[in-house]
């Protein structure tokens, strides 16, 4: 990535969002003034205020979902100066929970909410995870992500190469640290066994259920685990809504909707 | 000058601030006649989609809305819906949720006047930049910074987006050898923070953005300095009970933000925040905190919202302090691994109102007999003060045009930013939204 001693030029973009993933970069704070030692911030509106807009990027980090006509804009020009992209958190790789919108008819958002004087509807276009428009180079998935996975992240790339991060689901993690399942003796709906691993299974290992935040693993069979809590009594909609909570549009390319739709 | 002299000031994306955001202010002869705070986020419409959800969800959803407030969303969401369901809330429960909120304002408030604040006061443009000359400062920002998120950690499970607060309860309670060291870390930072304001008071605040306004916090009923509290009180010797908020707070649309504003029913614009709450509560304060106070209010509150830094400041001494107490408390009693009560679902309408860093946060949830979500309602402390905000920008470019001094596009544009920058806004949370009126 880098040529001779000069360091790669970085900027970090926020989309549509809670700001959490740069939040978590934020958070990093035994490593942030080496890191900004390390690489060259040249863009980071949040943290900085004299930003260079338009030099070339060696390496771009981009979080949140495209929700606005400005937000595509934005992506499209981040894309067009970066040689290396890399999508932070699952809003911007799955399109998270923003993307639940999506959900709801278009008829029914003007009717409920532009009745209650609300001018954001005007101009919201569907929202879709930034993958969706743009080529990236890297995902990074988490809501948050993980601090570990960003600064292994920047690691590699300082040398040239990409970290090797977990790919396995939550529930193998999980039952390395010898939790009780939540749905086998709680009979809930948890989303381990869908939901791609790297988090040390957080959720279980304090009682909770696994919400899913960090996307979807390889080969989820979504199928199976509905049926799975659905033989637990567990409603249909109760078991949809957890499932698809953090990747909606995965949900319905896959017609899933369809699928809950005709059980139910 | 001759004639009518007409300028324009924009600021497309205001750095150093959380979410995306600009200003533009038209000025015809030393008066501002427009002045817009634009909100560009886009929109989540997050309570309209909580809306046909189990009351279960709502935690993990709308503790999303923003990432430096998730700690506050959930605790405040939490209250809400247990008041809906008449659930009583333990002493235990209300001490670990007291100390959660406590860890989310150090963090909170130390990002904001060490990172984003504190660099416009010492000439930088970013706190990496400042700490080339000032390392040790910055170290020592960063590590009450990172005990913050600490605090969060052991109470909440992470940092950003806690996952251990459930409804009832929490999963997992932390144990009294984790609850000992946290106040051993918690006691050791008061020093440092307290060196803090041994900078702030060399550091001379101006004079320009100083504006009479109405100030509005929650007031706890004993008399104590707490983020929780039942009435609503203002700096117009005004009370309500908390629970009417929807008849003290008017929220209206504005054609150039993505956000709602808001003013007081009573009338008028009004600021919540760290400095509204000093204003009406800082007298309650003891320990280092009162010190903290008396040294940097030496003439006490005065509405310059420059002046909310070093409120917050003071604030980050009262939370180091109180979470000291607040860990004794806590590991005075049993040790045990999990503390939720089992409860019936059953229909009902809650609210909750909780002081959070940028003020006060209103929650309100309607659930029906099965546990299913009827209405939200969500009143974040940054959409409340908008409208402050901008008559602020209006109040400090006039002052500033006053002063004779020159007063080019780039100095005027730098001091709008710091009074914007002092609300400590979080854009994020001011467009969550869009109340769904049942």
């Amino acid at each position: 990535m880098t040529t001779g001693n000069t360091k790669p030029r970085v900027g970090i973009f926020g989309l549509t969002g809670c700001a959490g993933d740069q939040l978590q970069i934020l958070n990093c704070e035994d490593e942030l003034l080496w890191l900004a030692g390390t690489i060259n911030i040249v863009d980071w509106v949040m943290v900085k205020s004299e930003n260079d807009h338009s030099c070339r990027l060696d390496i771009a980090f981009v979080e949140g979902v495209v929700a606005t006509e400005l937000d595509l804009e934005m992506l499209r020009t981040i894309r067009a100066r970066t040689t290396f992209l890399v999508a932070l958190g699952t809003c911007a790789v799955w399109g998270g929970l923003p993307a639940m919108r999506n959900e709801i008819p278009k008829g029914v958002l003007d009717r409920e909410v532009a009745r209650a004087g609300d001018p954001t509807v005007l101009d919201a276009v569907e929202a879709l995870p930034a993958t969706h428009f743009v080529p990236f180079d890297f995902l990074l998935p988490g809501c948050p992500i993980e601090r570990h996975e960003f600064l292994a992240t920047v690691n590699s790339l300082l040398f040239g190469t990409v970290p090797e991060l977990p790919a396995v689901p939550v529930c193998l993690e999980c039952k390395t640290r010898e939790n009780v399942c939540r749905v086998i003796e709680h009979d809930e709906v948890c989303c381990g066994a869908m939901t791609r691993g790297g988090c040390g299974a957080r959720c279980p290992s304090h009682g909770v259920a696994c919400g899913g935040c960090r996307g979807p693993v390889e080969e989820p069979h979504y199928d199976a685990n509905a049926t799975m809590f659905g033989d637990r009594g567990i409603s249909w909609v109760d078991i949809s809504a957890r499932m698809r909570k953090f990747s909606a549009p995965v949900w319905m390319r896959m017609g899933l909707e369809g699928v809950i739709d005709h059980e139910r | 000058m001759n004639g009518s002299a007409s300028r324009t000031i924009t600021i497309p994306h205001l750095g150093r601030v959380e979410g995306h955001g600009g200003i533009f202010l038209k000025i015809v002869d030393d008066r501002v006649v427009e002045v817009n705070l634009d909100i560009h986020e886009g929109s989540r419409f997050y309570e309209r989609l909580l809306v046909g959800k189990n009351y279960l969800e709502v935690q993990g959803i709308i503790t999303r809305v923003c990432a430096i407030c998730s700690a506050d969303h959930t605790v405040a969401a939490l209250m809400a819906l247990e008041n809906a369901l008449g659930l009583p809330e333990t002493e235990r429960v209300q001490r670990l949720r007291g100390l959660l909120l406590l860890g989310a304002a150090i963090e909170s408030h130390a990002l904001h006047v060490f990172a984003l604040a504190l660099p416009d006061y010492l000439g930088f443009d970013s706190v990496i930049a400042m700490s080339e000359k000032y390392p040790t400062e910055v170290a020592s920002a960063l590590q009450l910074k990172q005990l913050g998120n600490r605090v969060q950690e052991l109470v909440g499970g992470r940092p950003v987006h806690p996952i251990n607060p459930i409804v009832g309860g929490f999963g997992r309670l932390p144990s009294h050898r984790q609850l000992s060291a946290l106040r051993e870390e918690l006691t050791g930072a008061i020093d440092s923070a307290m060196r803090f304001v041994d900078l702030a008071v060399t550091l001379e605040l101006p004079g320009w953005s100083t504006n009479p306004t109405v100030f509005m916090a929650l007031r706890p009923d004993d008399a104590v300095y707490r983020f929780r509290g039942l009435t609503l009180c203002t700096s117009r010797g005004e009370e309500y009970p908390a629970a009417s908020y929807r008849e003290v707070v008017q929220e209206y649309a504005v054609e150039h933000s993505h956000a709602k504003h808001a003013a007081l029913a009573s009338g008028g614009t009004y600021m919540v925040g760290a400095l509204a709450r000093l204003w009406l509560l800082g007298d309650r304060l003891g320990g280092r905190a009162r010190e903290a106070y008396e040294r940097l209010f030496p003439d006490g509150v005065q509405p310059n919202v420059l002046l909310n830094n070093w409120a917050q400041l003071v604030e980050i001494v009262h939370c180091l302090e109180r979470g000291v107490a607040l860990c004794d408390e806590l590991v005075s009693v049993s040790e045990t691994d999990r503390d939720a009560i089992e409860f019936e679902v059953r229909a009902g309408r809650g609210i909750a109102a909780i002081e959070v860093p940028r003020g006060i946060l209103f929650h309100e949830y309607e659930i029906d007999d099965h546990g299913t979500v009827v209405a939200a309602n969500i009143v974040t402390p940054t959409a409340q003060n908008l409208a402050n905000v901008e008559d602020d920008l209006r109040a400090a470019a006039e002052a500033l045009l006053l002063t004779g001094l020159p007063c080019g596009d780039a100095e005027l544009q730098g001091n709008l930013e710091m009074v914007v920058r002092a609300y400590d806004p979080c854009i994020s949370c001011s467009v969550h939204v869009v109340r769904v009126d049942s």
